[in-house]
């Protein structure tokens, strides 16, 4: 078995939470991540890093998803994807 | 005259009174045989051999006589598992509230047997609902026990740490005291959605 133990609950909140914080700061700087690298290395060592890609992931299909709601869908554009 | 129609009304409604009678009961005989068929095949049916947080064995059958609300996922999960088991919890103890309702057993069975042995399972679900039980085995069991439930389960790459994350169905299942799946409930149900549901199966069961 993986050595480490899985996160406790205070961990848990401890990295959503940065995670949060980082979300809120891209939102309000239209997704500049370099405006937000303080609060992104916070988050990296809140989380374990499988939590972050998958946040990473999530964050991108969270946007795709606004997109296609506020956008509409583009099939050709879709296509280009894997 | 009115005394002879009275006669033969009362013999119609006898009649009629007893056809229905007896189509009642053929009705509730037909229905019973189903049941006691269905039953049968219950116990055959998303059966499982795991075990729990003590390290006792356990099977389907041990539940009969309670309903059961049984939920997939494992302890390295980022946020759907915690967040599952909150409203998992949650429903459970709205149900616990009225004592006229039947007991309610809340499971959780690891689809990450490699990392989610007892102890980790018991450290993880104290924090949500002091009966809900862990459930884990060697990966053929826990291989088995999704499969007869219809989970999707996927484990992921291992990085640098050996860490990874295991992809699987977001999935709910209700059983009723007779071990027969009655729902089965995805991500987006509330705590008070779930108990709303679990409540009126409890009230039509049988």
């Amino acid at each position: 078995a993986a050595g480490m133990a899985a996160p406790t609950m205070e961990e848990r909140k401890a990295c959503w939470g940065a995670r949060d914080e980082f979300w809120q700061c891209l939102d309000s700087h239209g997704d500049d991540a370099a405006k937000c690298e303080k609060l992104r290395r916070a988050f990296e060592s809140r989380c374990p890093q499988q939590w972050v890609k998958h946040f990473d992931k999530r964050r991108d299909f969270l946007k795709y998803k606004k997109k296609l709601e506020t956008e509409g869908f583009h099939p050709s554009e879709a296509a280009g994807k894997s | 005259l009115r005394r002879r129609l009275a006669v033969v009304a009362a013999v119609a409604g006898t009649a009629t009174a007893t056809w229905l009678y007896l189509r009642h009961q053929k009705e509730q005989e037909r229905r019973s045989r189903r049941l006691r068929e269905l039953r049968a095949l219950a116990l055959g049916q998303g059966d499982f051999q795991l075990s729990d947080t003590s390290g006792t064995p356990r099977r389907k059958a041990d539940f009969l006589g309670r309903w059961v609300l049984l939920y997939f996922g494992f302890t390295h999960c980022p946020d759907v598992c915690p967040e599952q088991l909150e409203r998992l919890s949650g429903a459970v103890r709205l149900l616990e509230r009225d004592p006229a309702l039947p007991p309610l057993q809340p499971l959780f069975v690891t689809v990450d047997p490699e990392r989610d042995d007892a102890a980790a399972l018991a450290r993880y679900l104290r924090d949500f609902h002091p009966r809900l039980l862990g459930l884990t085995g060697t990966p053929e069991q826990v291989r088995a026990a999704a499969a007869a439930f219809r989970v999707y389960v996927s484990a992921g790459p291992r990085d640098a740490d050996g860490d990874y994350v295991v992809d699987h169905s977001v999935l709910t299942f209700l059983l009723d005291p007779d071990g027969m799946f009655r729902d089965c409930y995805g991500s987006a149900r509330t705590a008070e959605e779930l108990a709303r549901s679990v409540r009126g199966h409890m009230e039509s069961y049988r």
